[in-house]
């Protein structure tokens, strides 16, 4: 209920790009502002909040796959390289440097942005399967040869780095309890999504979405095709790098495990199931994917007194579910949860008429 | 030298079932267009159904005609149950349903036979290798050359002399043609992906048989990748020699850069060739090149 289709009219193209089209959808932020900065921390409870905490690391993640895959059409299966860069060098800075935590947050997204860009460079040439080798080229090299032979060696600290809980600080404000992780999750998702759509208004936004309805069109357009795609993987690869060093503060340690190339996978089934080329997709697809989840093990559980061994292969039926669930939307639903989002909000805006 | 020999020897023999894979691949690409991210598991499940049979008493040519035909039927179910429903669909799609299958089948294979590394016994091959002028190679690596050598024959034999062959081949190559002179296209689908079935259970047994069989065997429905890319994705003798190829370049790299980095050269280097080969030749030794136009 938005109240546009009939009653509302706009008058310049300021209106009809602005933010919050009318009072209405602006009270709704309000009240989803109020959800997420008062409801969710404060009745929540402990439980509530890790799990949006996953939630809100799964929406930032995807968000840099979407740009790339729904708005770029450049498909990756690589992203979780960037987001592992991301860690390694905030954690890295604050370790060995003693570099204040949102500096290297920011420097985490500049070396992910470059080097998701050195990583995009073959799309200049490439496209289509021959770019998703290239991202899966990314993915070994970077997560399971790199960082795992190499960064893991710095500082003899083993093969993985051990957060002790107060190593991560804003100021004076000590990053180390779930709330206070959760607060930083939802400010920088915020940020991000608001910088997103942002750029998605703008000429780069409409020159990612030329190339990615036909490159070469949108090339006869007079797009610098090479530089845009380029400038695509620099933004997904920041926003990777953000929501790896984002992840450091919740984390106890971190090691190469937590990027392996499931996460790659989880990331581009998050945008699948929530919608391509879509910014509620990402936040419909990671609700969905860690709501089912979290379902999964509650119905579990009453099993567990006579299959005990079903705890041990939980793991495995997650893997099974998760697959099933990308190969079953994808042939029946497959414009994702965006798009029913958007069915159902026509239908009532049109109600009780159905046309 | 001596090592060179080695090495390179190892690497044919590998890159035998490597090249046993690839054309499982290439001939689900060839034929439907759908490329394929769930080999992996395809030969997971293979490996682990030829395993059962043979641990629970069977002898080894049984289990593995067992195995090709639950395969086949295996096969034939994916593509009419998934892939049958995703015909022309955008590329993406039909790669991340795959993705989702090989999702699918690793969590169903873990579920059943557990992560712990189980191996052939009593051994099929007899353990004590063989010396040839020099080389030692174990008989492990000369026999499943030779049955991966075997299969390949099979197959391109297949295509070449009989009728049903004959139709994929054509399907491959012009799919409208192919519909109006009767050939079901979704029969090629079909076979396709039991063919492919087949290979890649074969390529796992056979790479089981060297080292043990547990979940990262799966690996090689990685490693087929940079072969099909070498070979250009379309082309079957391309399969055949991208998968030789590789397997020795990933045997050199293993035995000659292992000593410069901590390790891991091994398992990465094929995917650092593989990144070469895109930037400088995309479409491969033998594949198919596209024009594209507005």
């Amino acid at each position: 209920m938005t109240f546009l289709p009939s009653g509302v009219y706009h008058e310049n193209y300021r209106q009809d790009h602005a933010w919050w089209q009318t009072r209405f959808i602006l009270y709704k932020m309000i009240l989803l502002a109020f959800v997420l900065f008062y409801a969710l921390p404060a009745w929540g409870g402990l439980y509530l909040i890790g799990v949006a905490i996953l939630v809100i690391y799964t929406a930032m993640g995807a968000l840099g796959v979407q740009l790339l895959i729904g708005f770029c059409g450049q498909v990756t299966l690589g992203h979780a390289a960037f987001l592992a860069v991301g860690a390694y060098t905030s954690t890295l800075l604050i370790l060995q440097l003693q570099v204040p935590y949102l500096l290297s947050i920011l420097i985490a997204g500049i070396t992910a942005g470059l080097w998701s860009v050195l990583f995009g460079l073959p799309s200049a040439k490439v496209k289509g399967f021959y770019l998703i080798m290239t991202s899966l080229a990314a993915q070994f090299v970077t997560v399971d040869f790199i960082l795992t032979q190499y960064v893991s060696q710095i500082g003899g600290r083993g093969q993985a780095f051990s957060l002790p809980p107060g190593s991560i600080t804003i100021g004076p404000l000590a990053i180390d309890s779930d709330i206070k992780a959760y607060y930083l999750g939802v400010i920088l998702t915020i940020i991000l999504t608001a910088a997103v759509a942002n750029l998605l208004r703008s000429r780069v936004g409409r020159a990612w979405i030329a190339i990615r309805d036909n490159d070469i069109a949108a090339e006869t357009m007079g797009i610098n095709i090479v530089k845009y795609k380029l400038l695509a993987f620099f933004v997904a690869g920041f926003i990777g790098g953000i929501t790896g060093a984002y992840w450091v503060s919740t984390l106890a340690a971190l090691s190469p495990e937590h990027f392996v190339w499931f996460w790659s996978l989880w990331l581009v089934g998050v945008i699948l199931i929530g919608g391509v080329g879509s910014l509620y997709g990402v936040f419909f697809g990671s609700l969905f994917m860690v709501l089912i989840l979290e379902a999964l093990k509650f119905a579990i559980m009453p099993l567990l007194p006579y299959y005990p061994e079903l705890s041990m292969k939980f793991l495995f039926l997650k893997e099974a579910a998760f697959g099933l669930a990308i190969c079953l939307f994808l042939i029946f639903e497959p414009n994702g949860l965006a798009y029913r989002w958007w069915q159902i909000k026509n239908y009532f805006n049109l109600w009780p008429f159905s046309y | 030298m001596e090592l060179f020999l080695q090495v390179l020897i190892t690497g044919i023999m590998v890159g035998g079932i490597y090249a046993l894979v690839a054309l499982g691949w290439t001939l689900i690409y060839k034929c439907s267009g759908v490329l394929n991210l769930a080999m992996g598991e395809l030969v997971l499940i293979g490996a682990y159904t030829c395993l059962s049979f043979y641990l629970w008493g069977f002898p080894f040519w049984l289990a593995i005609l067992i195995t090709m035909t639950i395969g086949f039927v295996l096969g034939l179910l994916t593509e009419r149950l998934f892939l049958d429903r995703l015909i022309g669909e955008p590329i993406l799609t039909v790669i991340m349903v795959t993705v989702g299958l090989s999702f699918f089948f690793r969590g169903i294979v873990m579920f059943i036979w557990g992560t712990d590394t189980v191996v052939f016994s009593p051994p099929i091959f007899p353990a004590e290798p063989v010396n040839v002028g020099g080389i030692i190679i174990g008989q492990v690596y000369i026999w499943s050359f030779i049955a991966a050598l075997v299969l390949l024959i099979v197959f391109v034999s297949f295509f070449q002399l009989t009728r049903w062959g004959l139709a994929m081949q054509a399907t491959a190559d012009q799919e409208k043609a192919a519909l109006s002179l009767g050939i079901s296209a979704r029969f090629v689908y079909a076979t396709a992906w039991g063919i492919a079935f087949i290979a890649a259970g074969v390529g796992g047994t056979l790479l089981g048989n060297i080292n043990g069989l547990n979940i990262s065997v799966g690996y090689l429905g990685l490693l087929v990748l940079p072969a099909v890319v070498l070979g250009g994705l379309n082309s079957i003798p391309g399969a055949i020699v991208g998968g030789i190829i590789i397997g020795v370049l990933q045997n050199l790299s293993g035995a000659y850069l292992d000593r410069f980095t901590p390790g891991g050269v091994k398992e990465i280097a094929p995917f650092i060739f593989m990144v070469i080969i895109l930037l400088y030749k995309p479409y491969g030794l033998w594949g198919w090149e596209r024009i594209e136009r507005v």
